[in-house]
């Protein structure tokens, strides 16, 4: 069906355009019982091909008016007068996957190129105590931004940027702070274990100065 | 103010018309309303059965005649506010009936002082039949969920729409809907689906009618029903209507089966008295609520409960 054709799928459920979803079922309910074979209502009215042909007609309209996302895309598009649409069922149900796109949001590769630095890497794994400036300069090192990890991460740049500041005001409990770290140093390519305690040694005794 | 005049039809005879005119009339005034039934039902007058009066000599005839008023036959009924008129038994000439007298007899009816007048006629689409339909305030049918019934009841439908249209088409016009009718009727239904649709094309027509009956659509009654299915028929025949002709009717409700009104005829006592809380009267009493209250009162009912 396309839009301006004779019939709406409304009048063919013969519903108003602004009944209740459940009223949609109900409608659809009866017309199939009606329109399919043997229901005396139809006897001398309509042929049995006739019939069918209106059932075919009614199964359409309820593929449509029966989810309520395509109903509201068919309002719509009915509603903008002058155009022409593609309204039927396989056309919405497409569309409807583009408009409301309900997949998660795809993580764009985490590997970022960096040029390896054999001195840089060295020193790294001769780092003892890892306090929010190294962690800074690993970052910069192997080229990610502050979105970009948070993204990874899923915790927020304002966070990591706390962290590389190691500043306890703007950051939640040490056991969250613990867990971002933990994350972030995972991403990094480095010893969590390692990083997570000497990170938490600084951040615990920051915290106690204030 | 002026009484409401209902009509009750049917397409065919024997399907309940004089059992639910009879009944409808006695739910309205238990109700509060005062209500006159009048028997035209020229070939099988018996709504004096069914209210358990007897016979007398008091009865229509004598207003067809012209001898007297309505108001004068209306007799009483041991039900309250409920009046009756009884319908011609005493002739064995058929009248001829004019449409003028039709006409005449809803424009008397809705002088009187009453509530609501209800007319039973008799069975059939017959020129006279259709003319009282068309001026009345309610128009009823009833059939069973027979296939027999049903298809006359189209066929009542069907009638109603051709007189009508004969009168508001130009002559050119109802030549041609004539001529339509039948090959309508047998050719393939792709495109258009609704006679109207089809006559559209042609002009020379007049709709106003179809668009009248859209706030007073025709209300369509099952009676005997045994089943759910049967109820659902209401549902499927109002639908058949729209999508053949575009022709508005309203499903008012389905009436039980039930063998407590033949013994109740037997008895001679009208089985809304006689067994006032079964779910025949229940329904009933319904249809009486839904009909009887205004159309603004329901679209503010309707507003508020939405």
């Amino acid at each position: 069906m396309e839009t301006g054709s004779q019939f709406s799928y409304y009048e063919i459920l013969e519903i108003s355009p602004h009944c209740p979803q459940h009223e949609i079922t109900t409608a659809y309910e009866r017309m199939r019982q009606t329109y399919s074979g043997g229901n005396p209502a139809i006897y001398t009215m309509f042929t049995e091909a006739e019939a069918r042909e209106l059932l075919k007609l009614v199964e359409e309209a309820y593929s449509v008016l029966g989810n309520k996302t395509l109903r509201a895309l068919y309002d719509e598009k009915v509603g903008q007068v002058g155009k022409k649409f593609d309204l039927s069922f396989e056309a919405l149900q497409t569309e409807s996957k583009v408009v409301f796109n309900e997949s998660p949001k795809k993580v764009t590769s985490a590997k970022v190129e960096y040029k390896v630095d054999a001195d840089f890497e060295k020193e790294l794994k001769e780092i003892a105590s890892w306090d929010g400036a190294q962690l800074k300069k690993v970052r910069e090192y192997k080229k990610f931004s502050l979105e970009k990890i948070s993204e990874i991460t899923k915790v927020s740049s304002y966070y990591i940027n706390a962290i590389e500041n190691v500043d306890p005001t703007n950051l939640p409990a040490p056991v969250f702070v613990r867990g971002y770290v933990s994350q972030i140093s995972k991403v990094l390519g480095l010893d969590e274990k390692k990083v997570c305690d000497s990170y938490m040694k600084i951040f615990k005794e920051k915290l106690g100065q204030k | 103010m002026a009484a409401k005049v209902w009509v009750v039809g049917a397409g065919k005879g024997g399907v309940g018309k004089t059992f639910f005119t009879s009944s409808l009339g006695i739910t309205l005034s238990k109700l509060g309303f005062r209500v006159l039934l009048i028997d035209f039902d020229l070939a099988g007058a018996n709504i004096h059965t069914s209210l358990g009066m007897p016979l007398n000599e008091n009865n229509l005839s004598l207003y067809l005649e012209g001898k007297t008023n309505l108001n004068k036959l209306a007799q009483g009924t041991k039900i309250p506010r409920l009046s009756y008129i009884q319908g011609v038994w005493n002739e064995w000439m058929a009248h001829d009936l004019l449409k003028k007298d039709c006409k005449q007899l809803i424009e008397d009816a809705r002088r009187l002082n009453y509530d609501f007048v209800l007319i039973d006629l008799g069975p059939g689409a017959s020129s006279c039949h259709i003319d009282m339909f068309r001026n009345a305030d309610e128009k009823i049918l009833v059939t069973t969920p027979e296939p027999t019934s049903i298809e006359k009841t189209y066929r009542f439908i069907e009638a109603l729409m051709c007189h009508e249209l004969r009168e508001s088409s130009t002559k050119e016009a109802y030549d041609f809907l004539l001529k339509n009718m039948k090959r309508y009727r047998s050719a393939e239904k792709t495109e258009h689906f609704s006679f109207r649709k089809y006559l559209s094309s042609h002009p020379g027509f007049s709709f106003d009618y179809f668009e009248s009956f859209k706030q007073t659509p025709v209300r369509l009654a099952i009676n005997c029903s045994r089943s759910r299915q049967d109820q659902d028929l209401g549902f499927s025949i109002k639908s058949v209507c729209t999508k053949y002709y575009d022709f508005p009717v309203d499903f008012i409700g389905s009436i039980d089966f039930d063998n407590a009104v033949w013994q109740s005829i037997r008895n001679r006592e009208p089985v809304l008295i006689e067994k006032p809380f079964t779910p025949l009267a229940g329904q009933y009493l319904t249809i009486a609520k839904m009909l009887s209250t205004p159309t603004e009162v329901l679209t503010n009912l309707y507003r508020t409960a939405v």
